[in-house]
């Protein structure tokens, strides 16, 4: 398969009317789970897709013309770009209306936004992936690049949960992982079905059973609020620092910018400073504000 | 040139006739603040439409007009100056700020502070020129003109019937520049104010007594000249589409309403988000309290919600 690794290319900064969202195409659409939809999309004009590169991390702001912006995460690796990803659950305005576009209708894209994981600082480091329901898209997008130079990494641990077998998405990803040898795939949800042979237990119950060495590791934990919440009890008691947990988080936003002023955690913007933040960062604030 | 003008009552910037000057007599202060005139209640961001080729984007013309306000008052001059900091941060808005780099500021001396304005506890004081272009102190029946900035003193040279300010003049306009100091007589204590919020961020029982009487009406945001918090929407009519930014507040629980979660549904927590934004969050992120001192909150409130009572009661922990 001939992938472009846009990993190397200069920061993209886009010029003038930082509101002024750039034209892209949906290319393909994958159904994950009932509600949760894949998008792959390019953008229209030839110079950006030459020039455009994203870290993992970094998010979007989407546009359906006449309906909204919303925010998402871009899932893709920029180790792997032919077209870039996103993820929607089918819960509010803009996603509805996205989920109601078909391959080669138009949105609007502005970014890429916020901060990204920092490569430099997980580097020869092992590893641990929490993730949880549709917050594995942020992850997803730091696991194939870090896939994609394995040789930097130490151990690689994942432990994906969902609510049902049903509500497990990237399963494609999920099963490429559980085949990588040099990955530990842990996948689990809070209950099964007659033909889930896998583990059941909620994510930080089972992060606790699993419980990985914190020794010169680093844990990357993203899903719906409530799991964020106790999982870093957990990483605590296995001996984490509050500097060795990452988690990239998600709050109502409007511009990306820093500027519209509601997704704030204490003094810092989730758009502006994260969404990428260490819990050192955010512990005084998570307990009430998120 | 705009200045204050009564529009149905409701005191605010508006273009001058070029004749009527009697604002100069009846003007405390605009109940709509200047910010309205860099940050609109509600502005157009650009129009998009669908052809063959698909959705072509086209921004609003820009007139790139040169503007002056006329006679604005320190706090809000300094609110502006606040604002800047996070209209330039990181990404330029480019509404604002074009807005902000056509425009003069012709400053006025309070000469008649309000019962609820506390601008001296704020570093600041009714004659503070740092924030505008050029300043005007009553003195009497005449003026004192000075020229604060570069391109304030160049608006001055060419202005015909202005006269050499003498040693008196100087000496009337310091007298009713510590006059006017003295009749701001609200106080509040800033020192170590972020982190004494910080300490009780956690402290629910303060808050809720705190925000006990607020109704979340949001006025307090609204006409806050340091306020900026904005929404964007999308307008489609007759495939003729318009995406335009509007004012919002933290006072409304939709502010930061998400599909399944919303970390402020208690208004006690859009309060403190309130609060800490101006006293604790600002001051961190950008070196400044983001208030003047305008007492608009106060003057305001249909309730009597009273910001400098909150400030002066954050309980003290180590």
């Amino acid at each position: 398969m001939a992938v472009t690794d846009i990993s190397h290319r200069r920061r993209f900064l886009a010029q003038g009317n930082v509101y002024l969202p750039h034209i892209a195409v949906i290319e393909k659409i994958i159904e994950e789970t009932a509600g949760v939809r894949t998008f792959h999309f390019n953008f229209k004009d030839e110079k950006l897709r030459e020039e455009f590169t994203f870290e993992s991390g970094q998010f979007g702001e989407y546009s359906v013309f006449g309906v909204g912006e919303a925010p998402f995460c871009i899932s893709s690796s920029p180790t792997r770009h032919d077209y870039l990803e996103f993820v929607v659950q089918r819960v509010g305005k803009v996603t509805n209306a996205l989920h109601r576009l078909g391959v080669g209708a138009e949105i609007g894209f502005r970014g890429p936004y916020g901060n990204s994981f920092p490569l430099d600082r997980l580097q020869r480091q092992n590893l641990v992936f929490v993730g949880g329901g549709i917050g594995l898209a942020p992850l997803r997008s730091l696991i194939w690049n870090v896939i994609d130079n394995r040789d930097k990494y130490q151990n690689i641990d994942i432990i994906y949960g969902a609510r049902s077998p049903a509500d497990l998405c990237f399963w494609y990803d999920l099963d490429a992982w559980d085949k990588d040898k040099t990955i530990n795939m842990i996948t689990t949800v809070d209950r099964g079905d007659e033909s889930w042979t896998g583990r059941v237990g909620l994510v930080p119950q089972i992060l606790e059973q699993v419980a990985p060495s914190a020794q010169d590791t680093v844990a990357i934990v993203c899903g719906p609020p409530i799991m964020i919440r106790f999982t870093f009890p957990v990483l605590i008691k296995l001996g984490f620092t509050p500097e060795q947990m990452l988690t990239t988080l998600e709050k109502r936003m409007k511009c990306g910018i820093g500027k519209c002023g509601r997704c704030n955690i204490g003094n810092l913007y989730v758009c502006r400073d994260g969404p990428v933040f260490t819990y050192a960062q955010i512990k005084n604030f998570i307990s009430s504000e998120y | 040139m705009f200045v204050p003008s009564k529009e149905n009552g409701v005191v605010m910037l508006a273009k001058w006739d070029g004749k009527d000057t009697s604002f100069l007599d009846w003007y405390r202060n605009t109940v709509i603040p200047p910010k309205a005139h860099f940050l609109p209640p509600m502005e157009e961001m650009f129009h998009f439409q669908k052809d063959k080729q698909g959705y072509q984007l086209e921004q609003p013309a820009s007139d790139g007009q040169k503007q002056l306000i006329f006679g604005i008052h320190p706090c809000d001059a300094n609110a502006l100056a606040i604002l800047d900091m996070t209209f330039k941060d990181a990404y330029e808005d480019p509404y604002y700020l074009s807005r902000r780099r056509n425009t003069l500021l012709i400053g006025l001396t309070c000469t008649n502070p309000s019962e609820s304005c506390f601008c001296t506890s704020l570093g600041s004081s009714p004659s503070d020129s740092s924030n505008v272009d050029i300043m005007l102190s009553s003195i009497g029946d005449e003026f004192l003109i000075e020229g604060v900035t570069e391109a304030g003193k160049k608006l001055i040279a060419p202005t015909g019937g202005l006269e050499e300010a003498t040693g008196a003049d100087d000496a009337r306009a310091k007298e009713v520049k510590e006059a006017s100091y003295h009749k701001v007589t609200r106080t509040i204590d800033t020192e170590d104010i972020d982190k004494k919020l910080l300490s009780c961020f956690e402290d629910e029982g303060y808050w809720e007594k705190v925000a006990a009487k607020c109704i979340s009406c949001g006025i307090c945001t609204l006409l806050c000249p340091t306020c900026y918090c904005f929404d964007i929407s999308d307008e489609l009519v007759k495939q003729q589409g318009t995406r335009f930014r509007s004012w919002d507040s933290c006072a409304f629980p939709i502010y930061t309403q998400m599909p399944m979660e919303n970390p402020r549904i208690e208004k006690w927590r859009r309060l403190r988000q309130k609060v800490c934004h101006k006293y604790e969050f600002y001051p961190i992120n950008f070196g400044v309290i983001a208030c003047t001192g305008c007492g608009r909150c106060i003057r305001l409130c249909p309730v009597n919600w009273d910001i400098t009572q909150t400030i002066e009661s954050v309980p003290a922990k180590t």
